[in-house]
C-alpha cells in the first residue's frame, strides 16, 4: 500500500515549493520579503535571502523558514482542508509518502500523491458529530433529571438533618432525664456497688470475659490472616507464573490445593477427571470437618461463635452481678419462700404473690430481708434505660451528621459535581464480563473481579478519587473523566490491585471495556449521562478555544 | 483501629525483600557433571604428573594415506590405553588455509555424532589441492598458503597438530596431552559390580585399583559412566562414556575472544591456573537461565564454539564444531600464551583451524565455513518496541497512537505470548485480539511492522491443529524410549518439541506460515505479511526438565540422542522458522525472526538478544561486551534488552539505556509482565525528550548501519567493532570492550553504563584527530594511546567521528525508517590530520532480495586534497569496481548504477554537506564545473593542527548533488 503511493512519483516533484504553504493563518501576515529580498527567522535569530523559505532546506535555528517542506524538525505543517476544517501536523509527516487523514487536502505530500478528500471528510465528519451531537442531548437530558435528583435529594437531607436535630434535642433531654434517675439509684448504692465489685465471682468473671474478648479478637485475626493468605494462595495457584520456572512455587500450589480440596490448576487434558475428582473431594472436606465438630452440644459451633460471642460479651456485667445478689443473698429460707410458688396450684400462685410482696415488705421493715436487692435491680434498669437512650441519640446524630455529610458532598466540587450530577449514580455498580471474569465497579464504592467460574473474588479497590492529575482543574470535564479505586486486594508477587475508570458520555450507565495494562493495574472504560454536559455549554467552551478545538481534529 | 494493626502486620509478611538472583542450583557446576569432573581430573593428572605426562595417543606412520588430489590426508590412530580401539585422523585443507581436523573412531560399538558441521556450515568447504605434504619419521608436514607461509604438522608419538606460521607454533592441539577420545564400551557384568563396589565398599576399590593400569590416565573409578544424577532428574547415558577432551595451546598469543554466550568480559578472563577469575569453566549448553548473573562463566542461551586467539604480531581462530555440552578452560600461563581445554559430552572431533593472521581474515575465514549476516530487512534496524505483553489489537493500536503523538520514531510492534489463546502460538485469543489482520494493517499504515512470538513448544490437545499435525505425521522429539512423544512442561502447559532434525518437520512448518489457505492443513490465514516472528524458548526451555531444558536421553530423528545435538537444536527452529517467512509470499521478502538460542550459523538466519537481562547497571553494561562478543562468533545482529527484562528502571537508567540501544545492531526495549509500564512517551521531562532524540539519532544513522550491514554480510566484519579488531597491534586495546566502532564508519561510541555519570574517558588508540559527533570538538590521540576526558551528561552519549571519515545520514525525523526513503542525505566530512576522508553509503530496497540482481546503489564519498590548495569531496560508485564484492554470496559480474532501485530514489539528493576541519575560510565553493554553491564557514581548530578545541566548520547549504550519480565539489 505504502509503496503504491510511493512508487509513481512524478519527477518534477523536486524544489519549488509555493512560499505559503504549510503556514499556520495567524502568521501568513510575517512571511513576506523585505525589500532587499531578504526575510528574517521568526525569531529573529538570522536574516536570509527569501529564496530560502521553503527550499526544503533548513537554515533557521527555530526552523521557520521551511513551514511547508518539512526540512527543520519540531515544525507544524498547517493543512488549509478547504470545504472541512484547517489542521495543524507536524513536520515530520510532510512529504514523507503517506496521506495524513489530517491533511485531507493532500497538501503535506508531493502533488499527484493525495487526492483531495476533503469532501468526503467534511462529511464524516460531520455525520460523526451529528451522532455525538444526539448521545449528548440525550444523556444531558438523563444528566438534567441526575441534577434534579440532587436537588430532591439535598432537599430529603435538609429534612432529616432538620427533623433528626429536633429529635436529639428530645432525645438530649430524655437522656439528661434517665441519667439524673440512673445516677440517683446508683448514688445509693455507689459504695455497695464498689463492695460487690469485689467479689471474686465478679472479677473472676470480668477476666473471664477480657480472656474471651483477647481470645475473640486473636481468632478473629487469625481468621483474617487466614482468609488473606487463602487469597494469596488462590491468586498464586490461578495466576503464578511459570515463567519463575519454580519448583517451590508449583510445590506450594500442590500444598495448598491438597489442604483446601482444590483440583490442581494445571491438570491439561485431564480437566473432566479431575473436576470430578475435586468435585468428590470438595463435598467430603467440609463433611469430615462438620462431624468433628458435631461432638459436644454444649461446645459452641464456629457460626455461634460468629454470631453470638459479641452478644455475649456485651453483656452489662454490673447489672449481672447486680441480679446475681438476687440469687446469692437471698437466706436460705427465702428461697424456700420464693420457691413456694412451685408447689401451689396455678389458680392460687396470683394471691400468693400479693402475699409474698406483702409479707417481704414487712420483713424488710423488720430488717429481716435487705432491701438492697430490689434497689440494685433498680439501678441496673435505669442504667440500662440510660444506656438505650444514649444510643439511640447517637443514632440519631449519626444519622444527622451522615446527612450533613451527604449535603456537603452533593454540590461539592470535589465530590458529587457543583451541580450535584453525580449523586444519582452513588453506588451504581456497573458490570461486564471479560474473560473468565465479571468486573464490577460500584460508583464512588469498590471495584471487584470475580470469577465465572467459581473461586475467590478480589478487590479491585476502593474509590480514592478523581483525576488526580495536576495538570487537570478540578470542576472540568476531563478532571470527571477518570475515577481512581485502589488499595485492592495486593497481587501474588506485585502491587496492591488498583483500577482507573475512564468515563465519558453515553445515554446509559455501563461499563465497556476492561483491561489489565500492568499486572494488576485495570483500566476500565464506560459510559454515564452524568457526563453529558447540555451542548450549549460544551458548544460555549469549545468556541472559547475554537484554534485548540481544531488543533485536535 | 483493631483492622488496621492487623494488616500493617500481614503486609509486614508481604514487604519481604524479593532478591533477584540466578537459581544456580538449577544448573549444574563442573563438578556435577560426570564428564566434565572427569575431563577436569585428567588435566588434574597432567598437572601433577608434569614432564612424566604423555599422551597415549599415537599416529601409525604407515597408515598415512594422502588423497589424490593431495588436499586430504588420513592416518590410524591407536591409544596405548586401549590397544585394540581403532581411531581414524584425517587432515583437509581448505582453499583459503583453514584445516580442518577430525577424528572419529573406527568400527567403534557405535556411532558418534558427526553431522554438527553439517548444520553449522554454509556449504562444503573448497579443498585446496596440490598440496605437498612430507612424511617425516616423526612428523608429517605441509606448508600451504598463498605465500606459502602456514605450516601444519602433524607429529606421530605422540599425536599433536600444530599450526605454525613464521617458524613459530600458533595453535596445538594436543600439546598438553589431554587429548582422550572415550570409545564405546558395553556395560559389562565386572563394571557393573566395580561401580557398585567403588560405591560401597572400600575394599572392592582397593582390588580395582590393583588391577586398572590405566588409572594414570583415566583415574581409577568410572566416574558417571552409565547413569548420572542431577537434582531429582536421571540422565540414563543408554551409550555409557562418549566424551572428548582436547587441549588447544596457543603458544604465541595472550588473549582470546569469542565462546559466546556468556556475561563476560570481551577479552575472556581466566578459569584455571593460577587465581582464576572464574572457578568453573566456561561453559556452552543453551540454557534458559533465570535472572543470570552479570558475571559468569555460566551457560545462556546459545552456544558458538568459536575462538579467537590474538597477539600484536598474529589473529589465529578456532572452530570447534561440537554439538553437544562442551566446557572450556582457560588458562594464561604466561602473559603472551594462552591454554584452553575443551571438554565435551559426545561426538567426533572436528576441528577447524583458522590461520589468520589478522582479525580481518580470521572473521573472512570463518565467514567462508558458517556464512555471514543475510542483508536484513531495513526496517528491521529501527527501534522495536516490546512488552510482555501488550494486551489487546486497542492496547497495540493505544501504544502506536502514543508514539505518533509524541513524534517518536518506531519501526515494529511486538507481541508476546499472551496474544495466544492458552498459548497455542498462531491462535489469537479473539477475545482480546478480536480483529488481528485489521489490527496489522492500522501497524502497517504506517510503514510499520509486527513482531508475533512463536515458541517451540506445542500444547498437547487436540483441538490445536498444530500439534495435531504435527503428532500425526510423527515428528515430534520422543522420549528416551524411542516411542511415542516426548511431553515436557511450559508455558502451554502439557507440551511436545517439534524435531528439527526430521527433515519432514521442514516443508509442514514451512506451510504453517502460509496466510492463505494450505489444502493439506492449517496456515496461518489470520496474519498477514507485516507480521514477522519472534522464536523464544528455543533451548528448549522446559519448566520440568533437568536444567530447565530437555532431558538428555531424548530421541532425535535417526536416533540421535539429545545430548548429541543439543546446542544446535534452537537454530534449526530459528532457520525453519525464517525460511517459512521468507517463502510465504510469492516473491520472497527477507525475513525477520528473532531468536535467543543460536549455534554457528544462526547469523545466516536472522537476530538475536541476550535473553532476560535485568534492569539493573551491571547488565546494561555486561549487555555491550555481549554483543561485542556475538559479533566476534559472527553472530553481528544482536542486541540486549533496553531497559533490563526484569526490574522498573529509574528514568536515568532507562535513558542510559536506550543510548546504548541505538548503538547496537538490533535495538529492541522490553519488559517483563510484572513491570510498570516504561514505553518512551511515559517519561516525565526532560527524560521524554532526551529519548525522542536519541531514538531520532538512531533513525539519521541508519544509512551507516545498513551499510555496515552490506559489509558484514560480504566480509564477516563485525557491525559493532572493538578496538582490537580496528587497532589490532594496540596491546593496551585489547581488553577494551566498553567502546566500540560502527562498522566502517569511523564512528566510536562510549556509551555510558554507570549511574550519575556527568563525564566518560575515552581511549584513543592513534595519532589523529577524532570529533565530538555533537559538538564538533577536535580530540587528538597518540600513536602510544591516550585517554581523552569527555562530557557525559544524561543527555550525552560519547560519539565520535574518527577523522578520515565520511558520515551519510538522513536527519528528518519520520514515524518509521521506511518513511525515510525519499528523504536526503547529509554528509559529515571528516578531514583527517592529512585533510582526506572518506566513507560509502549503500541502499537497496531493503525489502526483497532484487538486490541479488545488482538493484542496489552502492556509493564512495572521498575528499581529497590537490596541490592547489583545494579540497575536492567526490562520489563515485563503487559497485561497477567491485560487482563481485557487492552482495553477500553473488558474485555480480556486472553492474548497472541505473537499475530500477537507483532509478526509484533518483531524485533523493544531499541536502547539506558538513565539512569538520578545513585549515581556513574558502575563496569559493561549487559543484565542479557548475555554479558557486551557498555555504557559511564558521572558523577553528583544523585537523592538521596540534591543538584541540572546536573544528572550523564549513557548512554547504543544499548542493542539490544526487546520491545516485558521480559529483565532485571543489573548496579552494
Amino acid at each position: 500500500m505504502l509503496w503504491l503511493l510511493l512508487l509513481p512519483l512524478p519527477l518534477p516533484a523536486l524544489g519549488v515549493v509555493e512560499k505559503t504553504l504549510g503556514i499556520a493563518p495567524h502568521l501568513v501576515s510575517k512571511y513576506v520579503p523585505s525589500r532587499s529580498n531578504t526575510w528574517t527567522c521568526l525569531d529573529g535569530s538570522k536574516e536570509i535571502p527569501w529564496d530560502y523559505v521553503n527550499d526544503d532546506s533548513c537554515d533557521c535555528a527555530d526552523g521557520s523558514d521551511e513551514p511547508g517542506t518539512g526540512a527543520c524538525p519540531n515544525q507544524s505543517f498547517y493543512c488549509q482542508n478547504e470545504g472541512h476544517i484547517g489542521s495543524f501536523i507536524p513536520s515530520s509527516r510532510v512529504r514523507d509518502g503517506l496521506c495524513e487523514p489530517n491533511c485531507c487536502d493532500g497538501s503535506d505530500e508531493r502533488p499527484g500523491v493525495c487526492n483531495n478528500v476533503c469532501q468526503e471528510v467534511g462529511q464524516a465528519y460531520k455525520t460523526k458529530a451529528a451522532e455525538e451531537t444526539k448521545i449528548r442531548k440525550t444523556g444531558s437530558k438523563i444528566r438534567s433529571t441526575y441534577i434534579a435528583y440532587a436537588h430532591k435529594e439535598k432537599k430529603r437531607l435538609e429534612e432529616v438533618i432538620e427533623t433528626s436535630a429536633a429529635q436529639i434535642t428530645t432525645q438530649e433531654k430524655e437522656v439528661a432525664r434517665l441519667r439524673d434517675i440512673a445516677e440517683r439509684a446508683e448514688s445509693l448504692s455507689a459504695a455497695a456497688l464498689e463492695m460487690k465489685q469485689q467479689s471474686p465471682l465478679y472479677t473472676s468473671l470480668i477476666t473471664h470475659s477480657n480472656a474471651l474478648k483477647s481470645l475473640q479478637r486473636e481468632h478473629k485475626k487469625h481468621l483474617q490472616r487466614e482468609k488473606e493468605l487463602s487469597n494469596i494462595l488462590d491468586a498464586l495457584r490461578s495466576g503464578y507464573n511459570p515463567n519463575y520456572q519454580d519448583m517451590a512455587v508449583l510445590e506450594a500450589v500442590r500444598g495448598w490445593e491438597e489442604i483446601a480440596g482444590l483440583p490442581h490448576i494445571n491438570d491439561v487434558g485431564k480437566d473432566s477427571v479431575s473436576d470430578e475428582e475435586a468435585g468428590v473431594e470438595e463435598d467430603t472436606v467440609p463433611d469430615v470437618a462438620q462431624t468433628k465438630e458435631e461432638v459436644d452440644d454444649e461446645i459452641w459451633s464456629a457460626e455461634e461463635l460468629e454470631n453470638d460471642l459479641d452478644d455475649l460479651l456485651n453483656s452489662d456485667y454490673i447489672s449481672l452481678l447486680l441480679e446475681h445478689d438476687e440469687y446469692v443473698q437471698s437466706p436460705p429460707e427465702g428461697s424456700v419462700l420464693f420457691d413456694i410458688a412451685s408447689y401451689l396450684p396455678d389458680s392460687v400462685v396470683p394471691q400468693y404473690e400479693e402475699f409474698k410482696e406483702t409479707i417481704l415488705s414487712l420483713l424488710v421493715s423488720f430488717g429481716i430481708i435487705k432491701s438492697e436487692t430490689s434497689s440494685s435491680t433498680d439501678t441496673s434498669r435505669s442504667r440500662q434505660a440510660l444506656t438505650d437512650a444514649e444510643n439511640e441519640l447517637n443514632k440519631v446524630k449519626k444519622e444527622k451528621e451522615n446527612a450533613e455529610n451527604d449535603l456537603k458532598e452533593i454540590f461539592n466540587i470535589h465530590g458529587y459535581g457543583l451541580e450535584g450530577e453525580w449523586k444519582k449514580v452513588d453506588g451504581t455498580c456497573l458490570r461486564t464480563e471479560n474473560g473468565d471474569y465479571t468486573y464490577e465497579v460500584c460508583l464512588f464504592g469498590e471495584a471487584k473481579q470475580i470469577p465465572n467460574k467459581g473461586g475467590s473474588t478480589f478487590s479491585l479497590g476502593k474509590f480514592a478519587s478523581w483525576n488526580p492529575s495536576p495538570d487537570i482543574k478540578p470542576g472540568d470535564e476531563a478532571y470527571y473523566q477518570k475515577q481512581i479505586y485502589n488499595r485492592g486486594t495486593r497481587c501474588w508477587n506485585g502491587p496492591e490491585r488498583n483500577v482507573v475508570l475512564l468515563l465519558s458520555c453515553g445515554t446509559e450507565n455501563t461499563l465497556n471495556s476492561v483491561v489489565e495494562l500492568e499486572k494488576c493495574e485495570y483500566q476500565f472504560t464506560g459510559t454515564t449521562p452524568a457526563l453529558c454536559r447540555p451542548l450549549d455549554s460544551f458548544e460555549g467552551r469549545n468556541g472559547k478555544k475554537s484554534n485548540a478545538g481544531k488543533d485536535e481534529l | 483501629m483493631r483492622s488496621v494493626v492487623l494488616f500493617g502486620s500481614f503486609y509486614a509478611l508481604l514487604a519481604l525483600p524479593h532478591a533477584l538472583a540466578v537459581k544456580s542450583q538449577d544448573f549444574k557446576t563442573c563438578s556435577q557433571s560426570g564428564f566434565c569432573r572427569r575431563g577436569r581430573a585428567l588435566a588434574a593428572r597432567a598437572q601433577e604428573a608434569q614432564s612424566s605426562w604423555k599422551s597415549p595417543y599415537t599416529v601409525d606412520p604407515s597408515s598415512i594415506v594422502i588423497s589424490s588430489d593431495d588436499s586430504t590426508v588420513k592416518a590410524a590412530v591407536k591409544s596405548s590405553l586401549y590397544p585394540e580401539i581403532k581411531f581414524g585422523l584425517e587432515l583437509r585443507i581448505h582453499d583459503d588455509g583453514v584445516v580442518r581436523v577430525l577424528l572419529d573412531e573406527v568400527d567403534g560399538l557405535k556411532k558418534r555424532y558427526d553431522e554438527a558441521a553439517s548444520w553449522a556450515l554454509v556449504s562444503e568447504p573448497k579443498l585446496s589441492k596440490g598440496i605437498r605434504w612430507a612424511a617425516g619419521k616423526k612428523e608429517l608436514r605441509a606448508v600451504f598458503g598463498e605465500k606459502n607461509d602456514i605450516e601444519v604438522a602433524v607429529d606421530y608419538d605422540p599425536l599433536r597438530v600444530r599450526l605454525r606460521r613464521g617458524g613459530e607454533d600458533q595453535i596445538v592441539l594436543n600439546g598438553r596431552g589431554l587429548l582422550h577420545m572415550e570409545h564405546f564400551r558395553s556395560q559389562t557384568l565386572k563394571e557393573t559390580i566395580e561401580e557398585v563396589a567403588s560405591d560401597e565398599n572400600a575394599e572392592g576399590q582397593e582390588v580395582l585399583q590393583v588391577e586398572n593400569v590405566r588409572a594414570w590416565f583415566e583415574g581409577d573409578s568410572e566416574d558417571a559412566y552409565w547413569e548420572e544424577k542431577f537434582s531429582s532428574w536421571t540422565d540414563s547415558k543408554p551409550k555409557g562414556p562418549e566424551s572428548l577432551s582436547l587441549d588447544i595451546t596457543f603458544p604465541n598469543h595472550g588473549t582470546v575472544y569469542g565462546i559466546p554466550q556468556h556475561a563476560t568480559n570481551l577479552s575472556l578472563p581466566s578459569t584455571t591456573g593460577d587465581s582464576p577469575s572464574y572457578t568453573d569453566p566456561f561453559r556452552l549448553y543453551n540454557a534458559d537461565v533465570f535472572e543470570y548473573l552479570a558475571s559468569s562463566p555460566m551457560s545462556l542461551y546459545g552456544s558458538i564454539p568459536v575462538m579467537h586467539a590474538h597477539s600484536a604480531d598474529t589473529t589465529v581462530g578456532l572452530f570447534n564444531a561440537v554439538g553437544s555440552e562442551t566446557w572450556i578452560d582457560i588458562s594464561y600461563p604466561t602473559k603472551k600464551s594462552t591454554h584452553t581445554h575443551w571438554i565435551s559430552e559426545s561426538g567426533i572431533m572436528d576441528v577447524f583451524l583458522l590461520p589468520g593472521p589478522t582479525p580481518e581474515e580470521v572473521f573472512a575465514q570463518y565467514a567462508r565455513l558458517t556464512g555471514t549476516t543475510a542483508l536484513p530487512a531495513h526496517w528491521s534496524l529501527g527501534y522495536h518496541q516490546c512488552r510482555w505483553n501488550y494486551v489487546s489489537s486497542d492496547d497495540v493500536r493505544t501504544v502506536q497512537r502514543r508514539f505518533d503523538e509524541e513524534d517518536m520514531p518506531v519501526d515494529v510492534f511486538w507481541l508476546d505470548i499472551e496474544y495466544a489463546q492458552d498459548h497455542k502460538y498462531f491462535i489469537w485469543d479473539h477475545k482480546t485480539f478480536p480483529d488481528p489482520v485489521e489490527m496489522t494493517n492500522d501497524v502497517a499504515a504506517a510503514g510499520r511492522k509486527m513482531v508475533v512470538i512463536v515458541d517451540p513448544h506445542l500444547k498437547r490437545t487436540s483441538d490445536y491443529p498444530v500439534y495435531q499435525e504435527a503428532s500425526d505425521l510423527d515428528i515430534l522429539v520422543k522420549p528416551k524410549s524411542g516411542e511415542g512423544e516426548y511431553e515436557g512442561w511450559c508455558w502451554t502447559g502439557s507440551s511436545s518439541w517439534i524435531d528439527h532434525f526430521n527433515p519432514a518437520s521442514w516443508d509442514w512448518w514451512i506451510s504453517k506460515f502460509k496466510t492463505t489457505q494450505n489444502d493439506t492443513g492449517f496456515s496461518w490465514t489470520e496474519s498477514t505479511e507485516d507480521i514477522h516472528i519472534w522464536n523464544d524458548m528455543n533451548e528448549p526451555s522446559i519448566f520440568n526438565g533437568p536444567e530447565i531444558t530437555m532431558p538428555k536421553d531424548s530421541i532425535h530423528h535417526g536416533g540421535w540422542e539429545h545430548r548429541d545435538v543439543h546446542n544446535i537444536n534452537g537454530m534449526l527452529f530459528h532457520n525453519n522458522t525464517a525460511q517459512a517467512v521468507r517463502l510465504r509470499s510469492d516473491i520472497p521478502k527477507r525475513p525477520f525472526v528473532l531468536t535467543r538460542s543460536f549455534f554457528a550459523g544462526s547469523q545466516r538466519v536472522g537476530a538475536m538478544w541476550t535473553g532476560d537481562n535485568l534492569g539493573t547497571w551491571d547488565h546494561m553494561a555486561v549487555g555491550v561486551k555481549m554483543v561485542l562478543a556475538n559479533g566476534i562468533a559472527g553472530m553481528a545482529f544482536a542486541g540486549s534488552d533496553v531497559g533490563g527484562f526484569f526490574g522498573n528502571p529509574e528514568p536515568e537508567m532507562l535513558v542510559r539505556w536506550y543510548q546504548v540501544g541505538i548503538f547496537s545492531p538490533f535495538f529492541r526495549a522490553h519488559a517483563h509482565i510484572d513491570t510498570k509500564r516504561r514505553e518512551p512517551f511515559l517519561l516525565d521531562e526532560p527524560y521524554k525528550s532526551i529519548v525522542r532524540d536519541i531514538l531520532r539519532l538512531r533513525y539519521a544513522m541508519l544509512p551507516i548501519w545498513y551499510t555496515a550491514f552490506r559489509e558484514n554480510s560480504v566480509t564477516g566484519m563485525p557491525i559493532v567493532r572493538p578496538h582490537y579488531v580496528v587497532f589490532p597491534q594496540d596491546t593496551a586495546g585489547f581488553a577494551i570492550d566498553d567502546q566500540f566502532f560502527v562498522g566502517s564508519s569511523g564512528i566510536l561510541v562510549k556509551p555510558v553504563t554507570e549511574k550519575d555519570k556527568t563525564e566518560a574517558t575515552v581511549y584513543i588508540a592513534e595519532d589523529q584527530v577524532y570529533y565530538d559527533y555533537f559538538t564538533q570538538y577536535a580530540y587528538r590521540g597518540s600513536s602510544k594511546g591516550k585517554h581523552i576526558t569527555v562530557a557525559a551528561e544524561l543527555h550525552q552519549v560519547p560519539v565520535f567521528i574518527r577523522g578520515g571519515s565520511i558520515i551519510p545520514t538522513r536527519e528528518r525525523p519520520r514515524r518509521s525508517s521506511p518513511l525515510m526513503k525519499l528523504d536526503p542525505f547529509t554528509l559529515r566530512v571528516a578531514l583527517s590530520k592529512t585533510g582526506t576522508a572518506r566513507g560509502d553509503l549503500y541502499l537497496d530496497d531493503g525489502i526483497t532480495y532484487s538486490h541479488q540482481q545488482g538493484e542496489f546503489v552502492w556509493r564512495e564519498f572521498v575528499a581529497e586534497q590537490s596541490q592547489k590548495k583545494t579540497t575536492r569531496i567526490s562520489s563515485r560508485d563503487l559497485a561497477s569496481h567491485n560487482p563481485g564484492k557487492a552482495v553477500d554470496g553473488i558474485a555480480l559480474t556486472t553492474f548497472d548504477p541505473k537499475n530500477a532501485f537507483a532509478k526509484e530514489i533518483e531524485e533523493v539528493r544531499v541536502e547539506k554537506i558538513v565539512v569538520l576541519g578545513l585549515n581556513s575560510k574558502p575563496r569559493s565553493v561549487n559543484v565542479e564545473g557548475g555554479a558557486e554553491l551557498k555555504w557559511e564557514f564558521v572558523p577553528g581548530v583544523a585537523a592538521s593542527d596540534k591543538k584541540e578545541g572546536v573544528s572550523s566548520v564549513l557548512i554547504i547549504k543544499d548542493p542539490k548533488v544526487l546520491i545516485t550519480t558521480d559529483w565532485a565539489i571543489v573548496i579552494s
